[in-house]
């Protein structure tokens, strides 16, 4: 019976089962009745065995001292819950109150703690480490696979190092063609990150030799979702891009694939130094090392730092600078998301403090209408601190009700996060209410219980004896409690600006950078990726042929003004950069030559996007394969290689010294390519068909002239007309990439927003505490000050300027306490400062006038005082 | 000091002695309803026999499972030697008191 399993603790243990067993009889066919008949009898027992105790007395007595911690604090906890229970509005408040601060702690808190203070899902991960090239800005720069041999061979502080490189193959046969996200990898890659496959084995050190390197090691997922979890898989021939490939090992399913999000295949890298693509300037790719037990990064970073020295002095025109970069891999892979969450941590904890505020000044309220009954505990030999005990036992108890509470709110409020995350926040999977979780809201529960009933509790518990003891008196003159409430709200106040002015700057960053022109026109433009793959598109021919009879399919399609290919997408997140040198500038060192994003395009392809030509001409079909080289840069490019002189004309060579030279024939507009808020990079275009081998991937961007969602359906359906065994992958809308770009700030500025909300409404609701307790105390003032001859005006201007002052102070405190603040939000700022004067003067605005409204009904309340009913009521 | 017992008291061992060695919980509560007329919940017969049971005036033994339970054991009680005789001394303190009120009561 199932009301009986979870109620039967309400009936005391040494009897539970026999009851059961008689209410059973008894109920057992009516489960409604029965549970009630379980929790009265529970009670019944509970409470007649300790009516003996008699708990009201044993407060008001100083002999309770005698009793053991423990049976004093339970009868505190049930006198505490008995109080509670008498004014359930009251309490109902103040635990929404502090639901709302702890359960949105809670929340952030298990999205920021596994990113940024949980170690890494590998065995001794703080000893992982990442390797960079230094740059010439002191960048972290990629390695080339030459200098990574080098390392390996020269370094003794690692265990073990690894390089690897992204791999996108297509996985066909055993059913639809799909294209997979993976990596190549040198053989240390499980040994660093301290993975051993669950099911085969590791690469060996012949299989990164090049030819024999067709081996795959599989993820648990990709494991169960195509090859159905068979463990005979191994040693099984798999087709990708039409090569077969042989698996060697499944991982195992805890393994995070955090270096390379998504990756689900791993293969050898088998690079060999005589591959061109294995130069020492060729930097595509990652390393990462693991350090030996003992050795500190710092140490290693030297070494490393030597060696760098080195091969510098070895190949002084490969390198710009000498030095390496050695980042811990946590730090390296928590660096770009670390501002937003600190921040929105930041905001969470003023939310939880004016939360606490609010409580605390609740109950410093309700402590003033429990004075008497203090004062008699007092009289009667109860000791400060056996009352000071007694309130905070009520403020903690108050703040574990609120605790439970928020820990149900954070459970959705954690849902909604990882929906909203950031595309970069690592560890997406490992989000959630855990144990851990846990023991932090029940820390901060008892700590914000004990931090916001200090206040009322030193306010109280010696109270005036004489004074509040005298029939119908107060214990008036008593100014530090009044302190007490008004430094209470002011605070409140202070911590809402702050929010405020952080929302406000945040929400300007996003306004100004969502206005920042991206270079071409996003909106109507619909993208999606194609890869080819297979047999059929070995040649070179075979897959300009496909995208050019996609894109003339796509352009039939009513609705499609302008359609093209190209190699990589604005904003899309792919980086394409080459070193490009111009002729007859001879450089000291070509390591310095300038880079600039690489497009290989389509004709169409600048149209669709809108990208604006300022002088010469774009590319159009009659620049094939055969027709001589041209290359159309960007302004930028055209300002800083050619400050005096004429760009058009003047010959480029991209990728390397051996590399063809291109002509310049026309200048375009500046596109920003990795983010609104980078700094513009030089651009090359280049007629595809002009490189010298084709892209197998593209992407298709396709201006419509409505709503560019409505024609997907056909443009994929022109594109399976060509080939229907490719995979389309990543469709999206132009504007959807964009706003894509900002999701950062987003994130930020939605978790703000939310807080200054919240920190809005609750310090609204300290001012109106405060001002409707202080008018209710004051009614007889009121009321002589109305019999005297005080205007409704007066009196009404009275109040207004009591809740004004306490909304001026808070708001000082609170400017001097965003100017400090606002600097941590620094580096998620775009186009405005962080002390904007502007955002500023906003955020005092809506704060005041909030306040003013959250002043008025006490104000007007105040007015309706009688004279006669004031002074006659005493 | 012999014990003074309540009224509820005296009519649950008066159940109990009723009952023999059928006295437990839901048959005193039984009992209780169709010989004293008073309908009172399970919690206040254990709340008594829990205070019998502490005075000595009972003793509890616990008994079989029984399916209809849903497999729980039964808690037995008969009433002590000691129990007996505060009963005893109660009803005679009662007799004593209530012997030559009949033309009171016929009065009212």
């Amino acid at each position: 019976m199932s009301p009986l399993r979870w109620l039967g603790w309400v009936i005391p243990r040494a009897e539970r089962e026999f009851i059961l067993g008689d209410l059973e009889e008894l109920y057992g066919d009516r489960p409604w009745r029965l549970g009630c008949e379980i929790v009265r009898t529970g009670s019944l027992l509970r409470v007649s065995r300790q009516a003996s105790l008699s708990p009201l007395t044993s407060h008001l007595s100083p002999l309770t001292r005698r009793r053991s911690l423990m049976s004093t604090l339970s009868h505190d906890v049930r006198f505490a819950l008995r109080q509670l229970a008498r004014r359930p509005g009251f309490s109902l408040l103040a635990v929404v109150t502090l639901a709302l601060g702890i359960g949105a702690t809670t929340a952030i808190y298990s999205v920021v703690s596994p990113v940024l203070f949980r170690p890494l899902p590998y065995p001794g991960a703080e000893r992982i480490m990442t390797l960079w090239e230094r740059g010439k800005d002191d960048s972290e720069s990629n390695t080339g696979y030459a200098t990574f041999l080098d390392i390996e061979s020269m370094s003794a502080s690692f265990e073990s190092i690894a390089a690897m490189s992204s791999w996108q193959p297509t996985l066909q046969g055993n059913g639809d063609p799909e294209r997979l996200s993976g990596q190549r990898v040198t053989r240390g890659f499980l040994s660093v990150l301290g993975v051993r496959p669950a099911l085969g084995r590791d690469f060996s050190a012949e299989e990164n030799i090049r030819g024999k390197h067709f081996v795959v090691i599989l993820s648990h997922g990709l494991w169960q979702r195509r090859f159905g979890a068979d463990p005979s898989v191994l040693g099984r021939q798999v087709t990708f891009n039409g090569i077969a490939y042989t698996v060697v090992g499944v991982l195992p399913k805890t393994f995070e694939t955090l270096l390379s999000p998504g990756a689900q295949i791993w293969a050898p890298l088998a690079y060999e130094p005589s591959l061109a693509w294995a130069c020492r300037t060729c930097r595509h790719l990652r390393a990462i090392g693991r350090l030996k037990e003992g050795v500190t990064p710092a140490s290693a970073g030297r070494e490393l730092d030597l060696i760098s020295g080195r091969l510098v002095s070895e190949h002084p025109t490969d390198y710009s600078v000498a030095g390496m970069h050695l980042v811990p891999l946590q730090d390296r892979l928590t660096r770009d998301v670390r501002p937003a969450l600190l921040a929105v941590l930041g905001a969470v904890a003023l939310v939880l403090l004016i939360a606490c505020a609010n409580v605390s000044a609740l109950l410093l309220g309700r402590a003033i209408q429990r004075e008497g009954e203090f004062a008699i505990r007092g009289a009667l030999g109860a000791g400060k601190g056996r009352v000071m005990r007694l309130l905070l036992t009520e403020s903690v108890l108050l703040s574990l009700l609120g605790g439970a509470a928020g820990t149900a709110l954070a459970y959705w409020g954690v849902k909604g996060l990882s929906a909203l995350a950031p595309a970069g926040l690592p560890r997406l999977s490992a989000i959630g209410i855990d144990g851990g979780v846990l023991l932090f809201t029940a820390a901060l529960s008892v700590a914000s219980g004990i931090a916001f009933g200090l206040v009322p509790a030193f306010a109280t518990a010696r109270p005036d004896l004489f004074a509040a003891l005298r029939p119908g008196g107060r214990a008036t003159g008593l100014r530090s409690r009044r302190l007490a409430r008004a430094t209470l709200v002011t605070g409140e106040i202070a911590l809402a600006l702050m929010l405020l002015f952080g929302a406000g700057l945040l929400m300007r960053s996003l306004h100004r950078l969502l206005a920042v022109d991206p270079g071409f026109d996003p909106a109507g433009l619909l993208t999606m990726e194609v890869q080819t793959a297979g047999p059929r598109y070995q040649e070179d021919d075979a897959v300009r042929g496909f995208f050019d009879r996609a894109s003339e399919a796509v352009k039939q399609i009513p609705g499609v003004t302008a359609a093209g290919w190209t190699s990589m997408l604005p904003l899309g997140g792919n980086f394409d950069r080459y070193g490009v040198r111009i002729e007859g500038v001879v450089l000291a060192n070509p390591a310095n030559a300038p880079s600039a994003d690489r497009y290989a395009v389509t004709p169409g392809y600048l149209e669709a996007m809108r990208i604006p030509l300022q002088r010469g001409r774009t590319i159009t079909a009659a620049d094939g394969t055969a027709a001589p080289k041209i290359v159309l840069i960007n302004q930028t490019f055209a300002a800083v290689a050619w400050p005096n002189s004429d760009p058009i004309g003047a010959k480029l060579q991209v990728g390397g010294p051996d590399r063809p030279w291109w002509t310049v024939v026309g200048i375009m507009g500046d596109v920003r390519h990795t983010g609104l808020d980078e700094t513009q990079a030089p651009q090359i275009y280049l007629p595809e068909a002009q490189w010298f081998s084709a892209d197998d991937a593209m992407v298709l961007t396709a201006r419509t002239g409505g709503d560019p969602v409505q024609l997907a359906g056909a443009i994929r359906a022109a594109i399976r007309s060509v080939d229907p065994t490719l995979p389309i992958l990543q469709v999206a809308t132009m504007e959807e990439v964009v706003s894509a770009t900002a999701q950062q700030r987003r994130f930020a500025f939605i978790l703000f927003e939310v807080f200054a909300v919240v920190a809005l409404l609750l310090a609204a609701a300290g001012i109106y505490g405060v001002l409707s307790g202080s008018v209710t105390e004051r009614t007889r003032e009121l009321g002589i000050r109305s019999a005297l001859g005080a205007s409704r005006n007066g009196i009404l201007a009275l109040v207004v300027r009591q809740g004004l002052t306490l909304t001026l102070v808070g708001l000082s405190v609170g400017a001097l306490g965003s100017l400090l603040l606002s600097r941590f939000l620094q580096r998620l700022l775009f186009g405005v400062g962080s002390t904007d004067p502007l955002t500023f003067v906003g955020v005092v605005a809506v704060l005041m006038a909030v306040a003013l409204v959250a002043c008025w009904a006490p104000a007007w309340r105040a007015t309706r005082v009688s004279p006669l009913e004031a002074i006659r009521g005493e | 000091m012999p014990f003074h017992l309540g009224e509820f008291e005296q009519l649950v061992l008066l159940s109990l002695l009723r009952l023999g060695r059928e006295g437990y919980g839901v048959t005193v509560r039984a009992e209780l309803l169709n010989h004293a007329r008073r309908d009172v919940s399970l919690g206040t017969v254990y709340k008594t026999l829990l205070r019998l049971e502490d005075k000595g005036l009972v003793l509890a033994h616990v008994g079989e499972p029984t399916p209809a339970r849903g497999g729980r054991r039964k808690k037995h009680y008969v009433v002590t030697a000691r129990g007996r005789s505060a009963l005893q001394r109660s009803m005679a303190s009662l007799r004593g008191l209530s012997r030559g009120l009949d033309p009171v009561w016929g009065a009212s």
